[in-house]
């Protein structure tokens, strides 16, 4: 029992004493620098990556309440990675903030619950691990200690989220009190799709809408992603929104099966107005983080094609999907973070001529940008064209042709907001640019491993083929 | 109709109208009163159905805890005593008509449905069975979430102090 939980919930374990190491170099007498605590704190979330990625087994601890396999194993190193170059790139922001140690035990404690929302097994488990990693984001959402947007993001965070997880606990009590069980695999096997289970269905489907800000529940994440520190905002569009799609996926295929008709049809309603609502807001916006949130909104409409696929290839595009968006959008956010804690700039209009000044950064957000467009040769084109054949159902031949003929449309629009800023970038002329700004080694190197993501990915197939090994559909 | 079905009915038409007076009150301070009223209803649905711990539990923790820590901020950031702008006729119309058709959604869903096929096994509710259940690893056993709530009230924790410190111009050291 104990070698079993001590390997099984591994990746876990070692989130929680990375928590406490950091807890008790804060209430211990020794002042930290800044520097050395960033830099030690980068090592051990290095070492997390490199631990989440060996040695995993399968196995089912705690009653079902916890369970672990290859996929998981692979989605949580995904976050862990994810999160690490989020800690690199935000290097600039934290040396000079004076809650270093806190911002992180907050981070972790997020990422300990995601990695809990995905193991769980259980719709406990699942809520738990969904608040566990909210309520301490809308904390450090507030983490610009001085400025009135952060406090405002958080606070639209926490009501929001507090607003979705009631939908999600009146819905989990309907399906308790219908079914008697609250394990997905027995919910599986008792969800027989009466009026009274499609309700609750439909308001546990609006929670997890809630946290991916699925049109019409997206209405906090442009303030949100506005307000809150750069740092937090690419967490909360890439990690915690990649988490919840993880879990979203596993949840439809498994526990609700059995609603397979009612989901399919509100997935393609829900990602129809997501797609065209996320670009057409995403094509007024002159502030780049709003603009990014609304192309962040618009990428969600495009995965949802992928989950309606429910076959192999459905799970293993959104897994793909989520790999190469961490990379394509954490470089953008690198990018932006960096200029932002420098400079203070954050409008499109800032960046005109940036190639100017700054040919390495352009480089960087421009391969970014053509990757969340979906160009070839960048790993995002892969991604959407792997979704999108998820969603035609080669497999199952059940597409609808009308929902990825307008997700095609919708494509070539996002092109048009995606190479404005490119075009801005490299041709606008601007009297002032902003000044040449030399990279730090940390951010650097994380807007390295994101480009090296973005192209790598996209070219050696056996990423793909690896994952969809690991996959499964129903 | 029996006497128990009678009692149902009158706590729950009290949880009812109390959470109407909550909701309707132009005094922030009175609603936090009716609300108080209405938790305690729930409390004595909870006696009424025979689950005594769950019943103390729920005043323990709402009635003495939540509500007071309610009316703490209200006298802390309020004018208690003002009344608070009259909702437009319109705003109320709306809300009548969701909550109307909200509450014949759920009538029709939950007559509909009839929780008649669910097994009237009689289920332990001692404290002590609770006590185990909560903290035990095998079959129903509960100790994973528990711990999760552990992490989740130090980073809930962690993070107020954080916020809470901003007000302080020049912070001391050994702030955490």
């Amino acid at each position: 029992m104990l070698n079993d939980f001590l390997i099984l919930m591994k990746q876990e374990l070692v989130i929680t004493i990375i928590i406490f190491i950091l807890l008790f170099i804060k209430i211990g007498s020794k002042d930290w620098k800044n520097e050395s605590l960033l830099k030690l704190i980068n090592v051990l979330l290095l070492l997390n990556v490199v631990f989440s990625f060996i040695g995993n087994q399968e196995g089912v601890l705690f009653n079902e309440m916890f369970r672990t396999n290859d996929l998981i194993s692979l989605e949580k190193g995904i976050l862990s990675l994810g999160t690490l170059i989020i800690s690199l790139s935000s290097y600039s922001w934290l040396q000079n903030h004076k809650h270093v140690a806190e911002f992180y035990m907050l981070l972790l404690s997020t990422l300990l619950g995601m990695f809990l929302m995905i193991s769980g097994g259980h719709l406990i488990m699942f809520y738990l691990g969904l608040e566990l990693s909210t309520i301490p984001l809308a904390a450090i959402a507030n983490f610009d200690l001085d400025k009135r947007k952060s406090s405002e993001a958080a606070f639209k965070l926490i009501i929001s989220s507090a607003f979705s997880s009631g939908l999600l606990l009146f819905g989990i009590s309907l399906v308790y009190g219908t079914t008697g069980t609250l394990l997905f695999s027995e919910l599986a096997q008792t969800l027989t799709g009466t009026p009274i289970q499609i309700f609750a269905f439909i308001l546990l489907f609006a929670g997890f809408a809630f946290k991916i800000s699925v049109v019409p529940f997206h209405l906090w994440t442009a303030d949100v992603y506005e307000g809150a520190p750069v740092a937090v905002t690419s967490y909360l569009s890439v990690i915690s929104k990649g988490a919840v799609l993880f879990v979203f996926v596993s949840v439809l295929y498994g526990a609700f099966k059995p609603l397979a008709t009612t989901w399919y049809n509100m997935l393609f309603i829900l990602s129809v107005l997501t797609i065209i609502v996320g670009n057409l807001f995403a094509i007024r916006q002159n502030n780049l983080k709003r603009f990014l949130a609304f192309s962040s909104i618009a990428q969600v409409g495009f995965i949802l094609i992928g989950v309606s696929g429910s076959s192999q290839t459905g799970t293993a595009s959104v897994i793909y999907f989520i790999l190469v968006y961490i990379f394509s959008n954490l470089a953008a956010f690198g990018v932006i973070s960096f200029i932002s804690a420098v400079t203070g700039k954050e409008t499109i209009d800032d960046y005109k001529a940036l190639y100017k000044t700054n040919p390495f950064l352009s480089w960087v957000i421009t391969i970014a940008l053509f990757s969340l467009a979906g160009v070839p040769p960048t790993a995002g084109f892969f991604g959407k064209y792997f979704l999108l054949m998820a969603g035609t159902g080669i497999a199952g031949s059940k597409g609808l042709i009308i929902w990825i003929i307008i997700a095609a449309l919708n494509l070539v629009i996002s092109f048009y907001y995606y190479l404005r800023v490119v075009k801005a970038i490299f041709m606008d002329a601007n009297e002032t640019p902003i000044q040449k700004l030399s990279v730090p080694f940390l951010p650097k190197l994380a807007m390295i491993i994101c480009v090296a993501g973005i192209v790598l990915t996209g070219l050696f197939s056996f990423i793909y083929e690896y994952i969809f090994s690991l996959s499964n559909g129903f | 109709m029996s006497a128990s079905v009678i009692i149902f009915y009158c706590i729950a038409a009290f949880i009812l109208l109390t959470g109407i007076a909550a909701v309707t009150s132009r005094k922030i301070f009175r609603s936090a009163i009716a609300l108080l009223f209405s938790l305690t209803g729930i409390a004595g649905l909870y006696f009424w159905m025979d689950v005594n711990f769950i019943a103390a539990v729920q005043i323990i923790v709402y009635v003495g805890g939540i509500v007071v820590l309610i009316i703490f901020s209200i006298f802390l950031t309020q004018k208690s005593g003002e009344e608070m702008p009259k909702p437009l006729v319109s705003r109320v119309l709306f809300s009548l008509l969701a909550v109307l058709s909200g509450l014949g959604l759920i009538y029709r869903l939950i007559s509909e449905y009839g929780f008649n096929n669910i097994s009237k096994q009689p289920f332990n509710v001692e404290v002590s069975e609770i006590g185990t259940q909560m903290l035990s690893t095998t079959e129903h056993g509960y100790v994973l979430p528990f711990e999760a709530v552990s992490m989740l009230l130090l980073a809930a924790m962690i993070g107020c102090i954080v916020i809470a410190l901003k007000a302080s111009p020049n912070p001391s050291k050994g702030e955490a």
